[in-house]
């Protein structure tokens, strides 16, 4: 149902429809035609990321500010005494628009930053006492500059203390400090967290999860208690990875382009992308659908980049794909969009969140009800797409060598050419071994020649991806565009495009 | 038509009220007004300081000086000028003052009620009126006579010096070229249906050239009230307009709104099942909704929920909901 909808309505509707398909077992519950109303309801919502003004004495040390708090939720704008006057930083910080900021220094600062720390704390402390309302995170060295803040008692926004943040290291302290100020309890970015670790946790398989919103994209990771060990989960909230973002720079514009098969020009692929932001559940068929998925994926890109920690963790058991971009488009286009964009050599399983489930079930806040409801519908919370198998290594020009899927129903053998995908149909539910034999060494997670493994089935089948890692696209809008339908035609298998 | 099925349409709102228009200030700009005040149409609120700058300043301890205030010293021996201006921090000693040496004078669009005033943040208006949602307007908030113009395409030789201190109605859409000769002949502000990605680079282009030169610009503003393709005003809205024609209104920029000070207009409430289609071959029709027929399956392979809509040529056509929109 698109956004925008009478809730009421919606739940009325969906509640017939439930009774009509299993009358049975809406008697067993009770529910009756029209009664769906009336049940308990679990709400989660997403809410608009705020802006966070960040500033710091060295464009230096801005940098790692900006990239921890851009993964934790926040809209973010930023400056540093080094590049930024005095006038110019008041009205990033003085703008109505900025809802917290973030003053860090290295800790203890660092020599370049030392002749700035305190004009700067001067600064925010005078801002600080204009906006009562706004929240301050100190962070690092900046924590020697609180008394600059007189009495916080009698402030309502909080100046918090927090951890100096470092280059490389993204995630951490100051990001999960950044996340809990960013968004709210039942947020369900962050709810997405839970849900994941409780998904891990029921299927004991390490999980990734992908999700392209309206105003965010999020990638968690979650590992479940291992020998004793606690379970480990891992997330971050991109606003720059939202499916449209409000206001399209050409960065963005052209890497929807690179991903585009309708060849428009810059002008009328930002018109569509504006559209798209306004009303985001409109024009969802036809060309929609094309520019839906170009944006998606240079959304995931944008959402990979600013998360390259999971790059060097090794691959997930399984991705779930879930948020609004996927939602209105085939299950064998999305798990293309996933492995097109998020490339490691390896075997992967990909599934979809179908009906956006994870977040609400990651927003019951006790952990043991939280696992025993993911348990109960574990059967039914992931539509899989499929196994996607990924060789790196491969040498163009010639059969790389062959695989035979020995399935239920028989085995079925394949030439491996290098550059294209190899579709074998495995419906959901059925299990099959996939025995490859390359010529040469490849790597598949590791290295070797011959490998025997299990795949599952999916609405996207087992798909064997021979195509370059990481994927490399023709520089001709024209080639690229039919590379790209020749791929989507691959997996679609012939079915309506 | 169920009313169930009816509610499943998104909607949108045709009249928005009460409204509250917020007017950027800067570092140095200087409210003339405080909370709780009354403003009249063309009330000055504020001065805005065309080149701000931060200047170092001596300033006596004995004033209880604090960020924000705004401060006047003694003019220095020979120099007519008195310094002054806002206060914004101070350091080893020294407070560092936002100031400028030319400033325009920020006037209210509406009647009103001032909120908040927040010097160097902004001042917050409850405008007395209501008010028509836009999704972007460009340029600063004026005020003129409300001016219904064709419906399609406007170009730049379709417009009248007589139209000068007007607000414009202009239909699906309009160039740059337009839109810089419509300030140029002193109309006061354009409302639009659909303004492309190109056109609105181009006329903010524009518009920052001349402020690079220094001009005091003529209050202008642009109103998209859809999106950046080309469509034609909603039905709904086109009533209003068409309502408003010849009576004073204005164009606010934060939110992005058409306001309007006329608490005897009647605006009848559009027929319920009437709906709009957005998106699509028929983009832009508007028709009566018949019912909701669940999941249907539509280029490009997606399941999408549908409904029935019958248009004015009497063809009966299966929309998805996501494309229709209906006014309350």
């Amino acid at each position: 149902m698109p956004a925008g909808a009478d809730i009421e309505a919606v739940i009325s509707v969906l509640g017939d429809r439930a009774v009509a398909a299993d009358p049975a077992l809406a008697a067993a519950l009770d529910l009756r035609r029209g009664g769906a109303v009336d049940l308990p309801r679990l709400e989660v919502a997403s809410h608009a990321p705020r802006k966070l003004a960040i500033i710091a004495a060295s464009d230096r040390a801005v940098a790692p500010l900006v990239a921890t708090a851009s993964r934790s939720g926040w809209r973010t704008v930023s400056g540093s005494a080094e590049s930024t006057d005095p006038l110019a930083m008041s009205s990033i910080l003085l703008d109505a628009g900025v809802s917290a900021i973030l003053v860090g220094a290295g800790d203890p600062p660092a020599a370049d930053e030392r002749r700035a720390v305190g004009e700067m704390a001067a600064l925010v402390a005078a801002v600080a006492g204009r906006r009562p309302e706004l929240v301050i995170v100190l962070a690092g060295g900046m924590g020697d500059h609180l008394e600059a803040f007189g009495d916080l008692s009698r402030r309502p926004g909080e100046v918090l203390l927090g951890p100096a943040a470092h280059r490389g290291i993204l995630g951490g302290p100051l990001a999960d400090l950044l996340i809990e100020l960013a968004l709210p309890p039942d947020d369900a970015h962050r709810a997405l967290g839970a849900g994941a670790l409780a998904l891990a946790e029921v299927l004991d398989r390490r999980v990734d999860i992908v999700e392209i919103g309206f105003d965010a994209g999020t990638r968690v990771g979650a590992t479940p208690g291992v020998g004793g060990g606690p379970p480990a989960v891992d997330l971050a909230v991109v606003p720059t990875a939202a499916l449209a973002p409000a206001d399209p720079d050409d960065l963005v514009i052209d890497r929807v382009g690179l991903w585009s098969t309708w060849g428009a020009d810059r002008h009328r692929l930002r018109d569509r992308l504006r559209e798209l932001r306004v009303a985001p559940w409109a024009d969802a068929t036809g060309d929609g659908v094309t520019l839906r998925m170009a944006a998606a994926r240079a959304a995931l890109g944008r959402l990979a980049e600013w998360t390259p920690e999971w790059d060097e963790r090794r691959p997930a058991d399984l991705v779930v794909a879930t948020g609004g971009a996927w939602a209105v488009a085939p299950a064998q286009a999305v798990a293309l969009a996933l492995v097109d964009v998020l490339r490691r050599p390896g075997v992967g399983q990909f599934a979809l969140d179908h009906a956006r489930i994870l977040a609400p079930l990651g927003s019951i806040p006790d952990a043991d009800e939280r696992r025993a409801m993911v348990a109960d519908l574990v059967d039914d919370l992931l539509v899989p797409l499929g196994t996607f198998v990924v060789p790196a290594g491969l040498r163009v020009g010639r059969s790389a060598g062959s695989v035979v899927v020995r399935g239920a129903t028989g085995d079925t053998q394949h030439d491996l050419v290098p550059g294209g995908l190899i579709l074998a149909d495995l419906p959901p539910g059925n299990a099959a071994i996939a025995e490859f034999k390359f010529r040469d060494t490849v790597s598949l997670g590791t290295r070797g020649r011959h490998f025997a493994i299990d795949v599952t089935g999916g609405l996207g089948g087992l798909v064997v991806d021979l195509r370059d890692v990481p994927l490399r696209l023709p520089d001709r809008a024209d080639l690229r565009g039919e590379l790209l339908d020749a791929w989507q035609a691959s997996v679609m298998n012939g079915r309506d495009r | 038509m169920s009313e169930t099925d009816l509610r499943l349409v998104p909607t949108r709102r045709l009249i928005v009220a009460p409204v509250d228009a917020l007017f950027a200030l800067r570092p140095g700009d200087r409210p003339l007004v405080s909370a709780g005040d009354s403003v009249v149409v063309g009330a000055p609120i504020a001065e805005r300081l065309r080149d701000p700058r931060l200047d170092e300043s001596e300033v006596n301890v004995a004033d209880d000086p604090r960020p924000g205030e705004r401060w006047t010293g003694e003019p220095r021996r020979d120099e007519e000028a008195v310094p002054g201006g806002e206060l914004m921090f101070e350091w080893h000693g020294h407070w560092r003052v936002a100031s400028g040496d030319i400033a325009d004078s920020v006037e209210s669009p509406f009647a009103g009620i001032v909120r908040d005033v927040r010097p160097g943040t902004g001042i917050t208006i409850r405008a007395a009126g209501r008010g028509i949602r836009g999704i972007v307007a460009l340029g600063g908030p004026t005020r003129g006579r409300l001016q219904v113009g064709a419906v399609g395409e406007l170009k730049s030789g379709g417009l009248d010096v007589g139209s000068a201190g007007a607000i414009l109605v202009v239909g699906s859409r309009v160039d740059a070229e337009t839109l810089t000769r419509a300030r140029a002949m002193g109309v006061c502000g354009v409302v639009v249906a659909g303004l492309s990605s190109k056109e609105r680079r181009d006329y903010l282009a524009s518009e920052s050239r001349q402020r690079a030169a220094l001009h005091r610009l003529p209050p202008f503003a642009v109103l998209v009230l859809d999106g950046a393709t080309r469509r034609p005003l909603a039905g709904a809205v086109q009533a209003v307009l068409g309502a408003l024609a010849g009576h004073e209104v204005a164009i606010v920029i934060d939110p992005p709104m058409l306001v309007f000070d006329m608490p005897n207009l009647v605006i009848p409430a559009p027929p319920p099942d009437l709906v709009r289609i957005r998106a699509g071959a028929l983009s832009g029709r508007e028709g009566r909704f018949i019912r909701a027929i669940g999941p249907r399956r539509f280029p490009g392979g997606v399941h999408l929920e549908a409904g029935i809509v019958h248009l004015p040529d009497g063809m009966d056509a299966a929309i998805p909901l996501g494309d229709l929109e209906r006014f309350v």
